[in-house]
């Protein structure tokens, strides 16, 4: 349907970031969702999960992600961006799909095996992945601000994807 | 000579037939999106009391109930608010990024008894929920089971968004929701006020000739 085409349009958007005020104007919220349940997935059956069913650390992810683009938007409003509350929240989430690419491509390599060869691969996607998806929600969100704030807004989104990108990076099967 | 109307004959007998208006009390004229309005939020709640009996997977619950509050939240929103009350709201972004929040309501010249009947399932149904979930959350906070929280604060804020949304689509363009409430205070208790100013009414006169 029409909103699943919008939720497609976007995926390909973040792919090939070029600035287009036209992705930013229909917002929708079902792209994060769908990629925060994911990710919180895959996240699952760590070594950080004790002998229970691995219950906190999923509402974990699910919290840092929301609760990250949450405290960023309101930064970025605190600091006189002009674009509204739930278009910065799209963005951030709907960047947050080259990160779920890398946990899946770090589960692949991890069913191959654990060891040195292994960890260096999944350093070198996660950093990729990393770089694209600050890119990108830079890309969409820093044009919003006045020019001498864009540090200050692009540096909440750098920690909110290194601190992603540190799960992923540091998740080890059980 | 009588100029015959156009489908006359099917609305007159049809206006005037008791057995007919009770029929279309009974029948709503949406079933369809008066039972998926029901669906989701009701069985969102009966995952979450019952979750235990169906899978020991607390991902598989979550993951579930979330699905079950978005699905809901979508046809609430887009679906079943147009189609059984006439209301529809939604966030729109104009050419200098600006954001606008619009809330309309349909115009209806009549209201047949089946649409009462559609109208307090879709208000009851959109009231009732939220208060079940708020009661979730006290009882998750004070049961220390907090790994549930963030699911009931997510379902908290779905539905009370479409609460509120509806609401405002209800009562804006006439007047706004602060003034609504307190006119609802002052006519409850206008009838004392009356009584009193009458009292006040008649002591003033009775002082006056009192006096004089």
């Amino acid at each position: 349907m029409r909103d699943l085409k919008a939720v497609g349009k976007k995926f390909v958007h973040v792919m090939y970031p070029k600035k287009s005020s036209a992705l930013l104007r229909d917002w929708d919220l079902w792209g994060p969702l769908v990629l925060c349940v994911s990710l919180a997935l895959m996240l699952q059956g760590g070594s950080a999960d004790s002998k229970d069913d691995g219950g906190p650390q999923f509402a974990e992810v699910f919290v840092i992600i929301w609760f990250g683009a949450v405290v960023i938007t309101l930064n970025s409003k605190l600091l006189g961006g002009t674009i509204s509350f739930f278009q910065s929240l799209c963005v951030l989430g709907y960047c947050v799909l080259p990160l779920t690419v890398a946990m899946l491509v770090c589960r692949l390599v991890l069913l191959a095996g654990s060891g040195t060869v292994s960890f260096v691969v999944r350093l070198v996607v996660v950093i990729a992945m990393f770089g694209w998806s600050t890119l990108a929600s830079t890309a969409f969100l820093a044009d919003s601000q006045p020019p001498n704030r864009k540090a200050l807004v692009v540096y909440p989104i750098f920690l909110f994807y290194f601190v992603i990108s540190w799960m992923i990076l540091t998740f080890t099967p059980q | 000579l009588r100029p015959s109307r156009p489908g006359g004959g099917a609305a007159g007998p049809a206006a005037a037939d008791p057995l007919c208006l009770g029929c279309s009390a009974l029948f709503s004229r949406h079933p369809l999106a008066t039972f998926f309005h029901l669906f989701f939020r009701v069985s969102a709640i009966v995952t979450y009391l019952f979750c235990d009996w169906f899978s020991n997977s607390f991902v598989a619950c979550f993951v579930t109930i979330l699905l079950l509050l978005s699905f809901d939240f979508w046809s609430v929103k887009n679906v079943t608010g147009r189609l059984l009350v006439g209301l529809r709201w939604w966030n729109q972004i104009d050419e200098d990024g600006k954001s606008h929040w619009i809330f309309e309501a349909k115009r209806v010249s009549t209201i047949a008894a089946s649409t009462e009947v559609e109208a307090r399932i879709f208000w009851l149904g959109l009231i009732i929920c939220p208060v079940i979930w708020t009661m979730f959350f006290f009882s998750t906070l004070f049961s220390l089971k907090l790994k549930w929280l963030a699911l009931v604060i997510a379902g908290i804020s779905l539905q009370t968004a479409n609460l509120y949304g509806y609401i405002h689509c209800k009562l804006g363009g006439q007047k706004s929701i602060s003034r609504i409430t307190s006119s609802f205070f002052v006519t409850a208790d206008v009838s004392k006020r009356q009584t009193r100013r009458i009292s006040e009414n008649c002591i003033e006169e009775h002082g006056n000739t009192a006096s004089r």
